[in-house]
């Protein structure tokens, strides 16, 4: 590995409002390197990298790259300097060609005396696209044609073809599937290999121990240390991240327990125009159903159409007193809640309180005579965001200023407010630090014991197999198999039904 | 057949599909009630040079409405634009006419881009209380009496003149929209402003270029508009805010036909389809408020049909 360090930090620190985002963190990074960023949400990590990729200003402190002060005001500032984000969610935009979004404000080589050279750009693209073997994505086509896949391999293309001397990759992985992963991979060996340096931040501590040289670990906005990827294990990094021993109550440990013969929902030939087909099961009470699969498998479709979020679905979906669920209003008013794996735009409101979030289902048990009480709302918003730990100021706090984890507390705290005896959980801890997963795993099995039953659709196989008492494996849209419980059954046992 | 078919969804060629058979429906449905005095070769050529100046302006508009801004005072900057080309050209002939219509349309855009990003107020707020203001300015510089343009400075009054100003207008449209960044920023900016500042747009300057062109375009429709009906009366009380719908329903066809790559065209056949609509309900004899309806009626389901958002999608 070249040793020329490329990238100092020096002092860095961030603050918004009261919260300590990033406190004065200091590190190096060599050319050559893939770095491991990683630590709890609200660590401060994504801070960190947005402040040197120009999105955040910088509170205090220099970033230093290839012996040059860094002086960034925007992303394109930071693209000029040689350094390149690809974020969690959607980074693409909506109403331009897929040409437009890679050059988006880097038009320049295509201009001339004002006029833009659009067969030029589109070609240029389409070329690098190809480049990238993504040839089936369209240069001059709108990028709204593509799902959303496809839109964050646009966004990987647009954030490396300048070949930038550092790439960030901001909890990218979650949003693609196995072959979309592999593409990163090999881009981010590629980028290793031409003596550039890759920044990638993941809470999935077995993929950065794969692919990282080193890792680097931060908590509550402070530099713990960096440590050698081949010299630590994943409980390592936990332990670095968290503090303390994470112990091995992580995933239930009970096994053998029977089911109970109870039924709470019955999904009956449920089926999703190109979604899914044909789909029938019975959930009961104090169980976790877990649904698993690749990413397009049709699994988070289950969700939507039990919530009756699925406009088109044909079947039935019933409780055990015969209603059917049919629709959203009738689902919350029965006790069902659900929790969207896209948090940010279909479970929270960004741009409100912790307090609206929390007590918008439970408005009609909360009011008196029709009327709300502005007190009585704030009780009971404080008391089920603190009965989820949530770390927050108040529960007048934005909760587009809380972290991934807090935001899924806010979640959780609003159904179980609410009451709900069905819970239909959609990749509850994506993007979710371990700390934050041991608590809600925990809750999980609460909930189980208390009777309440539970739907948690993952994409993680050893949380399928660590929290369930039953696995159903899609493919294609249909179930595929069916497990049971067992400390026997192992992750390749699922994969053969997912594959 | 089919994959014919499935090969042409999104592209330019089914977009003008779909805009050719709602112009042949109605069209057809008016030819069939009336057809003696409605849709004549004769007629048609009037309706379209009526239609092509409402085109103009939507066009226009489009720039604004693409990043979700509102413009109110459209109406207004119409009839004080042309008070005062009118009166520039009564001493300088067409070049007074055409630089008093095109200078003070651009110079409101101006005003209204720099009023709306330094006082930080939504644009139909901003663009409101300026039309109140332009109403009385336009009385003022009228001087309380009806402008007329003289007989000699009629070219744009009808074929070829307004066929070619407006033509010129679409090609200078279709070059900014594909040709220049603007086009391109004015979307980014709609889809999602923030990232489109961490990308390094300036954003207001972007806005501010939006309302510019918005209004630019505004002062050729005030040319088309004044040589069309030769006079023009400035009056108070938002008379003017009828003038802002009939460019604006043509904007809702080319945001609507965006997505399959002909926003210009959609806005060109789309306000031919309404005049079709409105001429169609004089040559029935309708009364105007239902002519209002119906054709309100029928904009809501040409977009419902060709651009309403998937079923349970999210539309704002």
């Amino acid at each position: 590995m070249d040793k020329r360090t490329l990238l100092v930090a020096e002092g860095i620190d961030k603050r918004f409002g009261i919260t300590h985002a990033v406190n004065n963190v200091s590190l190096e990074i060599a050319a050559g390197e893939i770095r491991g960023l990683i630590g709890e949400n609200g660590s401060g990590k994504s801070t960190f990298c947005q402040m040197l990729c120009g999105i955040y200003s910088i509170g205090e402190g220099t970033f230093t790259l290839d012996g040059e002060k860094l002086h960034i005001r925007n992303q394109v500032d930071a693209n000029n300097a040689g350094i390149s984000i690809i974020v969690q969610e959607m980074g693409t935009l909506s109403g331009l060609t897929v040409a437009e979004n890679i050059y988006l404000g880097h038009e320049e080589p295509f201009m001339h005396m004002g006029v833009k050279d659009t067969r030029a750009m589109n070609r240029e693209a389409q070329q690098i696209l190809d480049s990238y073997g993504f040839g089936r994505i369209k240069a001059g086509t709108m990028i709204d044609h593509y799902n959303f896949e496809d839109r964050k391999l646009v966004e990987i293309v647009k954030a490396t073809y300048m070949k930038p001397k550092i790439l960030v990759i901001d909890e990218t992985t979650t949003a693609l599937s196995q072959n979309g992963r592999l593409e990163l991979y090999k881009i981010m060996d590629a980028i290793r290999a031409d003596g550039r340096t890759v920044i990638f931040i993941s809470h999935d501590l077995g993929e950065v121990l794969a692919h990282t040289d080193t890792v680097s670990v931060l908590r509550d906005g402070e530099f713990i240390g960096t440590v050698n990827s081949s010299e630590v294990t994943e409980d390592d990094l936990k332990r670095l991240m968290v503090g303390r021993e994470i112990g091995t109550a992580y995933y239930r440990t009970d096994y053998g327990q029977p089911i109970t013969g109870e039924a709470v929902l019955s999904v009956e030939d449920v089926t999703v125009p190109g979604e899914l087909n044909d789909i029938s099961f019975v959930l009961h009470k104090g169980e976790i159903l877990g649904f698993g699969g690749l990413s397009e498998c049709g699994m988070h479709e289950v969700g939507k159409a039990i919530f009756g979020a699925s406009w088109d679905r044909e079947g039935k979906v019933k409780l055990a007193d015969g209603t059917e669920i049919n629709d959203i209003p009738t689902a919350i008013s029965h006790s069902i809640a659900y929790a969207s794996k896209d948090r940010d735009n279909e479970s929270i409101i960004l741009n409100e309180s912790i307090r609206n979030n929390i007590v918008l289902p439970s408005l009609n048990d909360l009011a008196s005579h029709g009327l709300l009480n502005g007190r009585k709302l704030n009780r009971f918003a404080d008391e089920q965001a603190k009965n989820m730990q949530t770390k927050m100021q108040n529960v007048g706090q934005f909760v587009s200023d809380l972290s991934g984890g807090n935001k899924q507390k806010v979640v959780l705290a609003r159904w179980l407010g609410k009451g709900s005896d069905i819970l239909v959980l959609d990749s509850p801890t994506r993007g979710i630090d371990v700390k934050v997963k041991q608590a809600i795993y925990a809750l999980m099995a609460e909930l189980r014991e208390q009777g309440k039953a539970i739907i948690m659709i993952s994409e993680e196989i050893p949380e399928l197999l660590g929290m369930a008492d039953r696995i159903f494996i899609m493919k294609d849209g249909r179930i595929n198999g069916e497990f049971t419980r067992s400390p026997e059954l192992g992750e390749e046992d699922l994969i053969a039904k997912m594959v | 057949m089919s994959t014919i078919i499935q090969k042409l969804k999104g592209t330019k060629v089914h977009g003008y599909v779909l805009l050719l058979a709602m112009l042949l429906f109605f069209y057809g449905v008016f030819k069939i009630l009336t057809p003696g005095n409605f849709g004549s070769p004769a007629n048609l050529y009037s309706y379209l040079q009526s239609s092509i100046i409402y085109s103009v302006g939507g066009c226009g508009l489009y720039f604004i409405v693409v990043m979700g801004l509102f413009d109110f005072a459209v109406g207004a900057n119409i009839v004080l634009s042309s008070i005062v080309g009118v009166l520039l050209s009564q001493h300088f002939g067409y070049i007074g006419f055409i630089v008093g219509c095109l200078g003070c349309g651009t110079l409101i855009g101006f005003l209204i881009g720099t009023l709306y990003n330094q006082l930080n107020v939504p644009s139909m707020i901003v663009t409101v209380g300026l039309m109140l203001i332009l109403e009385c300015v336009a009385v003022i510089v009228a001087g309380g009496v009806k402008q007329t343009l003289a007989p000699g400075l009629r070219f744009f009054s009808g074929a070829p003149g307004n066929i070619i100003l407006a033509g010129l207008a679409f090609v200078l449209m279709y070059f900014i929209l594909n040709f220049t960044k603007i086009g391109t920023y004015c979307n980014a900016i709609g889809s999602n402003e923030f990232t489109a500042k961490n990308m390094g747009i300036n954003v207001k300057k972007y806005k501010l270029i939006g309302f510019m062109l918005l209004h630019f375009f505004v002062g050729i429709m005030a040319i088309l508009t004044v040589s069309y009906g030769t006079t023009m009366t400035a009056l108070t009380g938002m008379s003017t805010m009828a003038r802002n719908f009939q460019p604006l329903m043509g904007t809702f066809f080319g945001v609507a036909f965006r997505k399959y790559g002909i926003p210009i065209s959609a806005i060109v056949i789309g306000e031919f389809i309404i005049s079709i609509i409105f001429n169609g309900f004089v040559a029935l004899g309708a009364p105007t408020t239902i002519q209002n309806v119906v054709t309100g009626a029928a904009l809501l389901a040409i977009v419902a049909l060709t651009a309403r958002g998937a079923r349970g999608s999210v539309v704002k």
